[in-house]
């Protein structure tokens, strides 16, 4: 096999004899390029509804991704597929070149840290941590050298002999951690591990957790509802909403041009703008017309999509290309402010518009204020009216 | 290929016996459930020579009135016990959950106690108290005890404890944000009460009443005592079976008696799933001194707990006295049970060992089945199937369970046929008889432990054995102490299901009684029952005291969670 059997962690199998030789449509021979973890159209049914539906995902060795979308997506569901705990109704999940769906979780290979870190309360830091070890039948000293080499991985040491509920939860979350990684496991899964915590504490084991991977190299898929976490933690995010896969990108794709509406309004704020298209690279707001890609009809309805933040704005009335607008509403948000900005040729629209809390105190906006806006059109996202995706 | 499949080769084990153990328990509680429950309804549609007449039997049962008249008398003696019980016990709970009258933890105990002796004990004292030579006859101008008015009276002694517990536990929940918004309001206390209280405690009440009725309703011991000639269905059921030998009636009746039950027991099953639990933001009420309220409530209590101690230490006043009414110099004469008619010290050691080994065999099985009900991902269906028969014990009343027992495992082609008789066929009916309980508990102190241990140790490649052995057990070992006491104390005091199954060498303290205050030894049957309260009483104490020493000193992690 062209695998060498030194890239895999210690218990993985060291040979994929029942791969099958012959060519297969949808399984390529093992080879150093094929994904670590594969899931082929992956659906799961509960009774007639269905909480994951045809999703298909690739996952390269070494790769931190992140499933983010809202509750009741189907990204827990998919999380437990992947684990064996609710098997798929459909579809076929490889792992390393090995088909591992119809595997019961204990014949899987992955560490899992769950939201409520599922801690055993009735033992020590130590003793959590090796847990999994003392099944391996090795020496005594073995599992305390290895305990002790991943408690200081995750800078818990001194608290070894400690109880879970004697420690703080982002000690708790980091003793989940080393537990996960105990075995050496080919791929982490976080569920949702952050949300318990604090804000301070969440921004920091972002970080620690991240690092932590990328040292380690482990392929990793944290389950995740929150868009910032998401951002600043994945090399990937898959977007996930009503059990389908909208949108699978870097964090700056998912950001900066998203796929469908929903990606665009659930992963930072959006401006949605209902309008008709004008001609082509036009569009038309009320009886405003504005520059952007668009190929249809003219007469066509359309939404554009525009961040808060792409909205300019100058004091400048006489600006020959933009909309007149006046100020109806203020929110501070601490380093910027978002106005709510509207004009009797925009109708009943309004559009949102995040300027410099500086930049305003200059300005001395108040309520009322007339600004011009304008949008750069490579900043116009354009979809479809009945909001289906692009 | 080895390699691969060699591990999963393991697991697959590991699954094996895990299914297998769920066949087990459901082979288990079809042989000591199902099918002597079949044989009993089997029997009831046999003429006697065993052909199938189909609804005859009853036919029968309902022509005679004598039968007729008890199913009357049954409803009626309970209904009224009912009345009495759930109305004392809201008093009483409530005046325990929401008041500040002194004493709480006294009253608790005294109103608790009736848990530790069996349904005998207060029939008995009821015959010191209002018998013909009675010390108090007067108070019931010139009525006999012996009937309705007996049977009512020792029903709430015994049963009085069973709802107030239930009510305790549905007035503890209360959320203080209602009353705080009430008071905000400018609502009465009356109206608070109506409008707040007493909806919160719907359920509970509802709850605590059929408890009530189903107890009453099925218990043999305070009728066969103080009944008199006042037939009801628990004494008709042991007058055709051990008086007069006819199985077949014995099991009509027996399900005559365990419809009323079985309906009681469906009724309380829906309720309860309506019953929602606090929401987790709620904060706890914490009553604040009134004395309008505190008062009254101070002596509604004191004079329920003396009620309640004054026919408790009637029966240890029985036991003491030498030649009621003429002697009354005190003696532990009637102690000595092995020179007495019906009673002797092997009945109360049999007792002894019937208790210790009904906790260890129940509270293995029990806690056993239920974390394969709830732990185990395989086989839905079978899972499901194992918890309703579970739940199946609760609607089955001691007696009908003896006597599906004996037409059971007593019939000749029985491969079981061995263990009638001994003393093994007597735990094992006491464990089916209260299996319910005892599920429920366990199957609650399982649920509370995060779902994702198993998920987390199947991760770990842990065998679910060794998750049980070194977090879930250590987790529930509160819960399974509880469990072997409650077994212990039960098969300690039933009688039941026992009466039907004992045979020379293996007779009960509770039987005991029974058959000295049948042979006119009223003072034995008193000492056996206040032997046997004591006993229960004592363990209960020393569990109380042992219990909180070892969880100290084996679960230092547990003093942790606290700081």
């Amino acid at each position: 096999m062209p695998m060498s059997a030194t890239e895999l962690p210690p218990h993985a199998p060291s040979d994929t004899h029942d791969a099958p030789r012959g060519p297969h449509p949808l399984r390529a021979p093992v080879a150093a390029a094929t994904p670590y973890l594969r899931l082929h159209n992956l659906s799961k049914r509960f009774g007639s509804s269905v909480a994951v539906d045809d999703v298909s995902l690739d996952i390269e060795r070494g790769e931190f991704v992140c499933i983010l979308g809202p509750s009741g997506c189907g990204k827990t569901t998919l999380l437990r597929a992947i684990c064996g705990l609710d098997p798929q109704s459909f579809g076929r999940i490889e792992q390393d070149g090995r088909d591992i769906s119809q595997l019961p979780p204990a014949a899987r290979d992955f560490g899992i840290v769950f939201q409520s870190y599922a801690l055993f309360p009735n033992l020590t830091v130590a003793q959590n941590v090796a847990f999994g070890l003392e099944n391996r039948r090795q020496p005594r000293a073995a599992v305390r050298s290895r305990v002790a080499e991943l408690l200081e991985l995750v800078g818990l040491q001194a608290l070894a002999g400690r109880f879970p509920s004697e420690l703080s939860g982002g000690q708790q979350q980091r003793v989940a951690l080393a537990r996960a990684l105990a075995l050496a496991p080919g791929l982490l899964l976080l569920d949702e591990p952050l949300s318990a915590l604090d804000a301070r504490v969440r921004v920091h084991l972002r970080h620690e957790i991240r690092a932590l991977q990328r040292r380690l190299g482990l392929t990793t898929l944290m389950i995740t509802h929150d868009q910032e976490e998401a951002i600043t933690m994945a090399d990937r995010i898959v977007v996930m909403n009503r059990g389908r896969i909208e949108q699978i990108g870097t964090p700056e794709a998912i950001y900066c041009e998203p796929a469908t509406p929903f990606v665009a309004g659930f992963v930072g704020t959006m401006n949605f703008i209902d309008a008709e298209v004008d001609a082509i690279g036009r569009a038309r707001i009320g009886e405003v017309a504005l520059d952007c890609t668009v190929e249809a009809f003219p007469g066509t309805p359309v939404r554009l999509a525009v961040r808060p933040e792409d909205v300019l704005l100058s004091t400048d009335e006489d600006a020959l290309h933009g909309i007149a607008v006046e100020v109806r509403a203020l929110e501070f948000l601490g380093p910027v402010l978002r106005l709510t900005l509207g004009d009797a040729a925009l109708g009943a629209r309004v559009l949102y518009a995040d300027l410099p809390a500086a930049q305003a105190r200059q300005w001395g906006l108040s309520l009322g204020v007339r600004l011009m806006a304008t949008i750069e059109p490579t900043a116009i996202r354009v979809f479809p009216h009945d909001g289906a995706g692009a | 290929m080895s390699a691969v499949l060699g591990p999963v080769v393991t697991r697959d084990a590991n699954a094996f016996w895990l299914r297998a153990g769920l066949w087990l328990l459901l082979a288990y509680l079809g042989v000591t459930l199902l099918l002597p429950l079949y044989a009993l309804l089997s029997r009831s549609v046999e003429d006697a020579a065993g052909h199938f007449i189909g609804l005859a039997n009853f036919a029968e049962y309902l022509s005679r009135p004598a039968l007729r008249a008890s199913l009357g008398n049954s409803l009626l003696v309970a209904g009224l016990t009912t009345l009495i019980v759930t109305a004392t016990a809201f008093v009483y709970a409530y005046a325990l959950t929401r008041s500040c009258i002194p004493a709480r933890g006294a009253f608790r105990l005294v109103a608790l106690s009736p848990l530790l002796a069996p349904s005998l004990l207060p029939a008995i004292a009821l015959v010191y108290l209002f018998g013909r030579q009675g010390v108090i006859r007067d108070w019931l101008f010139g009525e006999p005890i012996y009937g309705p008015i007996g049977i009512v009276i020792g029903s709430c002694f015994w049963t009085f404890p069973h709802a107030l517990t239930i009510l305790l536990i549905a007035l503890a929940g209360a959320d203080g944000r209602l009353y705080e918004a009430a008071t905000a309001l400018g609502s009465s206390h009356w109206r608070t009460f109506r409008t707040v209280t007493l909806p919160g405690a719907k359920y509970g009440l509802i709850s605590a009443a059929l408890v009530t009725f189903t107890l009453t309703l099925t218990d043999f011991g305070v009728p066969k005592v103080i009944g008199g000639d006042y037939p009801v269905l628990a004494t008709d059921v042991y007058k055709q079976v051990v008086g007069q030998q006819n199985f077949r009636m014995g099991a009509v009746v027996a399900i005559v008696l365990l419809l009323p039950a079985l309906a009681a027991f469906i009724l309380e099953r829906r309720i309860g799933r309506h019953h929602s639990a606090l929401s987790s933001r709620a904060q706890p009420y914490l009553p604040t001194p009134r004395p309008a309220r505190d008062w009254p409530l101070f002596a509604c209590c004191s004079l329920l707990a003396v009620a309640l101690l004054g026919i408790l230490g009637m029966a240890v006043y029985a036991s003491l006295v030498r030649l009621w009414p003429y002697d009354l110099t005190l003696t532990l004469a009637n102690y000595n049970f092995d020179l007495r008619d019906g009673g002797s010290w092997l009945a109360y050691r049999n007792s002894l060992w019937l208790a210790t080994l009904t906790a260890l065999a129940g509270t293995t099985l029990v806690f056993l089945g239920a974390w394969l009900c709830e732990k185990v991902p395989a086989l839905p269906w079978l899972r499901g199937l194992i918890h309703m028969l579970a739940l199946l014990p609760m609607a089955v009343p001691g007696l009908v369970l003896g006597i599906a027992y004996i037409l059971f495992f007593n019939h000749p082609g029985n491969p079981l046929h061995g263990l009638y008789g001994t003393l093994a066929i007597l735990v094992i009916a006491t464990v089916a008889h209260f299996y319910t309980v005892g599920h429920l508990g366990a199957v609650t102190a399982l649920r509370q432990l995060d779902p994702e241990y198993e998920a987390v140790g199947a991760s770990l490649r842990t065998p679910a054995w060794r998750l049980l052995g070194r977090v879930t057990l250590p987790l529930c070992l509160p819960a399974l102490l509880d469990l072997a006491m409650y077994f212990f104390v039960n098969a300690l005091t039933t009688v039941s299901a026992v009466v039907f199954l004992y045979s020379p060498d293996t007779v009960l303290a509770a039987v005991a009684i029974l058959n000295m205050d049948d042979a006119g030894d009223v003072a034995g049957a008193a000492a056996m029952a206040v032997m046997i309260f004591l006993t229960a009483a004592m363990v209960r104490t020393l569990y109380a005291q042992l219990s909180a020493r070892l969880l100290r000193r084996l679960q230092p992690w547990r003093a942790g969670s606290r700081a």
